[in-house]
Parts: C-alpha cells; structure tokens; sequence
C-alpha cells in the first residue's frame, strides 16, 4: 500500500508557514517573475469575496479590499518541502518527493494492514504537520497513482480500500488528460475513468496513442512503478525575508522565537534536538552578520534555545536595517548527564552559558572567566580562559583569551635576588640561576615551577595597575612612604627580594620587592622597577 | 553484607561532606563546611545554605583575604564549582594554590557592577558558593548600594542551596542570616608562616541568627 500526502496550495501555505494567523484572512499569491503578476493561489477568505486565480493583484483587490498579497518564495518552499519530507520520513523511511508539495510514502514493513491503521497513521502525519502550519490531504490506494488521485480526493483522509472501484468511480477530467482527448472522450460520452477503462488498453492505444497509454497504465491497479527515494537533509534552516525593514529588536525576536519552535519541533519528530544554530542578518547595505552558537547542553526546549539567541541579539548593532533573516539548526542527541557522588558539575549548562555571556556583555571578555596560571615568576601573570566545568560549557562558546596583567610595564631595572617565601615559588629567584637555566621550547623558564601551590604566608590584595609610591630610604632600608593608599612611616621593612625574567627577549623584567609594615600595623608589599617605586598591594 | 556497605558509605559520604547530611541523632543543618573550626563550630556544620552570609573586614590586613582563599581553596578540595565576585580586581589568583579549574573569577570595576554580576550568578543557581568581594570597594561606592538589593538577594538565595558571602569592610548586608567578623592582627612574621597555621590563629566573631525573629542573638567567639 502507498500513501502520497498532498499539501494544497502548496506555494501559498510555505509563505504563510511563518506567518500563519494569515491563514484565515484573505491572502492571495502572486508570482513576481512574470510580466503581469496574476493571482496563482489563494486563501477561502479570498475566494469567499469572489477572487480567484489569474486575476491581477489590482483586479483581486477591487473584490476584496482587505485583500493581502504575497509573493512566491522559493526559500519558503524549500523550508516547507524539508518539513514535508522530515515529517513523512518520521513515519515510513522509503519516501519520495513527487512534485512540489507532494510527497509518496510507502507502506510496505510497516504493519499497517487494516484501513482504520492506516487512518490512524495518517491522522499522526496530519496532526505533526498542522504543528507546521501545514494543511495536508493523504490517500492510501495499492499505487503511487491511484493514492495520489485518492489523496486530492481526500478530506482530508481518504483510503480507497477497493482501488479498481474507487478509480472506476473518477471523473475522467480526474486524470488531467490533454483537453482535446477530454473532448474526444466526451464526445464519445465516456465521463468516468470506469467506462474509460472498459474500453480496453489496445483499442484505447489505437484510437488515442501512446499518451492515452500513459493515462491508461496511471489507473491501472496493477501498474505500480518504482518509487525515487529521498532522505531530508540533517541541517534544516528557516528564512524569511522581510517585506519592511527591520531597526529594532523587537520583530527580529518574534520571528526568531517561531523559526526557534519550528526547528526545534522537526528535531523532535526524529527524536533529536539541537546541537547548533546559524545565525544570518542580511543587511541592506548588502552586508551581513553571522554567528554560530554551539548550545552546551543540546536540548529541544525552546525557551533555553530562544533565550540563547535573545541575550546574543540583545547586544548587536548593525550598521544598518535587516532586510533577511536565516536561522539554521544542526541536529544532534539529546546527552544524558550522570551526576558525581564526589563532584559538583554545572546542573543547567545552557543556563550558565547564558549567564557567561551576560557578564561578558557586562564586564568584558577579558574580566570573566577562570585563571589560568603561567608558568613564569613574573608577578601576576596569569590567562582567563572559558570556564570548562565538566567539559559542557567551553565548547564553541569561545576560545581562550590571553591577558597579562602587573609588572610588564613598569619598569626593567637590573637584579639580584633570594627567594620569597610568601610567594611560595619554591625555586631561588637568582640572576645567576636564571643566566644558567635556558627557557624551554616555548620559551618559557623554569617548566617545572609548581607557582599554584603557595600555602605559606598572608594573601595579597593586589592593586591593580599598582599605586605609584614615593618612597624614602635609610640604610639601604625604607622607612617611609607616600602614596594614594598610605602614607606615613614604616615600623618594620622585610627584603629586598629581587627577580627578573624574559632576559632573553625584549620583554624582559626584573624588580626589587620589599615587604613592609605601618606603623598603624598594616602590611603592603612595595616594589621598584625602571619606572620607579610601586605599592603592589596590601597583605589581608 | 549490605546493611555494612551501607554504613560505610554514610560514614564515608558523613566525613566528605560533614554539612551535607548530619549524623544520626544530630541537629538537621544545610551547611556549607568551610573547613575552618572556628566557624564551623559555632554555625554548627558550616554556612547556611540558600542564604547570605556576611564577611566583614573591617581593616585591612584582618585576614579577610586570608580567609576568602580558604573558602576558595576548600571549594576546589570538595571540585565545586564557585564564583568569586571581585569587587575591585584585587584577587592574587596565583597565591590561591591548588587546583582553581572550577572557579569562575568575575573581575570587577566598581561596587555597582560586581552587584549585577552577583544578581546573575544568583539567579543561575549553578554555583554552590558565590563569593562577593566588596571588602576592598571605597566606601563611596558601597553607599550607593540600596539595602533592598540584599534582600533580593535573599529571596534568590532562598529558592537554591547556593551559598553567598559577602566580604564588607563594614556591616551592610542586612537580611545576612550568619555574620562574621574579622579581626586578626599579624606581623611581617606571618608573611614567612604556613598558611595552616594562619588560619588557626584568624580571630572571627560569628553570630548567628538562630530562629526567626532572634536576630543574631548567639555571639561566638572562637580563637
């Protein structure tokens, strides 16, 4: 058994797809390409006030005034043969595309041997495709021909269970034959394709030739011809393209919302959902935007999905009007998390991600993220990368960022040095040590350093960019100092430390640290450089 | 012997996460162990889940730091994920030690947008400690805080098992359910101690609010 589903008015039903509180108004279509646009389908509410096809949209008009025009969309149709083909081939995998808005499903393998399975498969395709906002009619007949005459037929399910009587019973016209066969035909009062039949194959042949054949063999329950699969592409994509350009936000997201459901919706009929989404503006300046958001933990909720695109729209500017949008949508399955007894992984990823990008957007790129240590001993070194809790956040959310941040602009005096203890490096910062030890492949010293594991000493509150400090000596001590942050005499002084690095390039450091305390009892560490003397922080 | 394994594993799940399910017999508490005796103790497990607690600092060099890469440094032991709103961008990361993967390092400008960047990870609910930084923020800034964000901050907080400290150099935090104040006094000699000791020797004051409508009537002092 054969199952072709017909969607009518195809071309107008793809365009008021993403529109479809249209549906019941009078809406006609016209195509642009030709010279003297004519209407080519309608709506009833069109038809009601007496509009029909191969007026011009101005005669259309003066019956029905309310009377809206469209325009045919190839990209619309697209969309709407691939929900087409998708939502059949979520029921049967032997589908063809049998012309625009037609499509031949094949039953066989699918248990379906009773008429009332077979309605009940069909009124399962009918309901998923009205998700769609596509109307459809199906007809089930034992040929591709026969269901396809059955299913315009159809209201909008027909089964023809005895095909030999359902044809018979056709109006000849049924089979769309040439007009002046019709006539013939009529001429000879044959009006049913039952008494066309018994005319017989070879005298048919004879008297029409071999296009009357071609007719003949359509109806034939016997004459089943081999079906041309298809499989629906994997990516989908939803466009529309605005009548009016679009300046504000507002729009945009309605329409970005319903392409969101849309796609989400055809995922969900292959028990998928969606791993990533392609952004597109056009502009009417000719350029165009694109972005492609990689959805942490792919999920079909819409919201999560919607709420993605939103907190990314929210934050651009273009430099003029959309005149298009294009969102496209790669499939993926759906991940089952398993929680850790001893771990703590994010709960909501997508939540998260959405919430990263709100304090990027608020902070920067560059102040959000977590620390990643160098191995250096220059002073405050360290990179923000994307958060990776669990593997599920950083994918395709961005790359990591580098920054340096202290001490690599303020100054290269020369060095000597003992080590810190607070610091809790645990190598000895010597100038000798550092002539001797070459830096690694990558150019960087000391690749054994552990600088993550200090565990000795006070923590630092830095001051970033350092506060620049007068600071007056006595016995090659200080003893007192001024800045923004303190001034005043100093109590108690510990050092020098002195280090320095990168001699190898011209970006090379070195300082001289000293750890001091007030007289009011708080401790700062100062430090001077080539750019002169510096409060780092205060030790809390 | 499963009635055996069972015990076991609630042994083992009672020392690795001491707030997390009290023992048999013991007081019913949602805390968040910070690891530190002198603050466990008296909140009777740790921190109250799904509610404010309030740091202060009062001076510089009180240990609040000190005490906020403790909190860190025992969030990254137990691999939970946690946030660290920096106030003012002072954080010395690579003093921290241990592994910070999990921390999510928000760096600052002013009091005002380390308030925002607080409101979104509270209401993210993914973290189970968000540290607020705001011990360093002038105290212009921290004026033009209103007193209703704290309380929005509570109603956040109520519906998650999210633990927020606050560091303030001064009591602000209103509806904060524990409060604890720093007021530790050390030498140049400290910079040379293990970090171990230091925190033993960090002089808190907590109080708690015991039940509704006894407002941090219990004063501990520990230390």
């Amino acid at each position: 058994m054969f199952a072709v589903i017909v969607i009518p008015n195809f071309s107008l039903q793809a365009v008021l797809r993403n529109e479809p509180e249209l549906s019941a108004r009078a809406v006609g279509l016209v195509d642009p390409g030709q010279t003297k646009p004519l209407i080519i389908q309608l709506t009833a509410e069109a038809a009601r006030y007496g509009v029909c096809a191969g007026l011009t949209a101005s005669q259309a008009q003066a019956r029905c005034d309310a009377l809206i025009i469209k325009t045919l969309s190839p990209a619309a149709e697209q969309a709407a043969t691939d929900v087409l083909l998708q939502t059949v081939y979520a029921f049967s995998p032997n589908i063809e595309l049998t012309a625009p808005g037609v499509c031949t499903a094949e039953l066989k393998g699918l248990g379906i041997k009773l008429d009332a399975a077979a309605e009940s498969w069909g009124r399962q395709i009918l309901e998923s495709l009205a998700g769609f906002h596509l109307e459809a009619r199906i007809g089930f007949a034992v040929t591709p021909a026969l269901a396809l005459l059955a299913a315009r037929e159809a209201t909008p399910l027909l089964v023809a269970k005895d095909s030999a009587a359902f044809a018979a019973a056709l109006p000849v016209a049924a089979l769309e034959p040439p007009p002046p066969m019709l006539e013939i035909l009529a001429a000879w009062g044959i009006g049913t394709v039952g008494q066309w039949l018994a005319l017989g194959r070879d005298r048919v042949a004879e008297r029409l030739g071999s296009e009357a054949v071609a007719l003949f063999d359509r109806v034939s329950v016997d004459s089943i011809r081999p079906l041309k699969l298809v499989t629906p592409p994997e990516e989908v994509a939803e466009r529309m393209e605005f009548e009016h350009e679009v300046e504000t936000m507002e729009p945009l997201l309605f329409v970005v919302r319903r392409f969101v459901e849309q796609l989400a919706r055809r995922f969900e009929l292959v028990h998928l959902v969606v791993g990533e989404f392609q952004l597109r503006l056009d502009l009417s300046s000719g350029a165009n935007y694109e972005r492609m958001f990689t959805i942490p933990a792919p999920t079909a909720n819409i919201d999560t999905l919607f709420r993605m695109l939103q907190t990314h729209l929210e934050t651009v500017r273009t430099d003029s009007a959309i005149i298009a949008l294009r969102l496209g949508a790669k499939p993926c399955r759906a991940e089952a998390h398993q929680f850790g007894l001893f771990e703590t992984s994010l709960r909501d990823p997508n939540q998260f991600a959405e919430t990263l990008a709100r304090l990027t957007a608020l902070c920067g790129a560059d102040r959000v993220g977590t620390p990643q240590l160098e191995s250096t001993h220059r002073p405050d070194v360290f990179k923000m990368k994307m958060p990776e809790f669990g593997g599920e956040v950083s994918k395709g959310a961005g790359s990591e960022r580098g920054s340096r941040h202290g001490a690599s602009g303020y100054g290269v005096p020369p060095s000597g040095g003992r080590a810190r203890a607070n610091t809790g490096i645990s190598r000895i910062l010597d100038p000798l040590d550092n002539a001797n030890a070459p830096p690694d492949e990558a150019g960087t010293p000391y690749p054994d350093v552990n600088i993550a594991e200090p565990e000795r000493g006070l923590q630092l509150r830095r001051f970033r960019p350092p506060v620049p400090a007068s600071i007056e000596f006595q016995d090659e001590r200080p003893v007192r100092f001024q800045s923004k942050v303190f001034s005043g005499a100093l109590a108690d002084a510990r050092g020098p430390f002195r280090s320095s690095g990168n001699w190898w390039d011209d970006d090379r450091w070195a300082r001289e640290e000293w750890d001091v305390q007030t007289s009011g009892g708080a401790l700062y560490r100062i430090f001077f450089s080539a750019a002169g003397g510096f409060v780092e922080g205060v030790y809390d | 012997m499963p009635g055996a394994n069972i015990i076991q594993l609630r042994q083992l799940l009672s020392e690795k996460f001491p707030g997390a399910r009290p023992r048999m017999g013991g007081p019913v508490r949602n805390c968040w162990p910070t690891g530190l005796p002198q603050i466990d103790g008296p909140l009777d497990g740790g921190l109250p889940r799904g509610a404010l607690a309030e740091v202060i600092a009062e001076n510089a060099g009180s240990g609040g730091a000190l005490l906020m890469a403790a909190l860190i440094h025992q969030a990254a032991r137990e691999r939970q994920i946690i946030a660290v709103v920096d106030g003012r961008d002072s954080l010395e990361v690579t003093q921290i030690g241990g592994d910070v993967s999990r921390l999510l390092w928000v760096r600052c400008r002013s009091a005002d947008e380390a308030m925002k960047a607080a409101d979104l990870l509270l209401r993210d609910r993914n973290m189970s400690l968000v540290v607020l930084d705001l011990a360093a923020n002038p105290a212009a800034q921290l004026r033009k805080i209103p007193a209703t964000v704290w309380y929005r901050f509570q109603r956040l907080l109520e519906q998650t098992s999210t633990v927020c400290a606050v560091l303030t150099p001064r009591a602000m935090v209103s509806p904060a359910k524990v409060r604890i104040t720093l007021r530790s006094r050390f030498s140049l000699a400290a910079l040379e101690a293990e970090r171990d000791g230091l925190l033993r020797e960090l002089r808190v004051y907590v109080s708690a609010e015991r039940r509704s409508g006894e407002l941090f009537s219990a004063l501990k002092q520990s230390a």
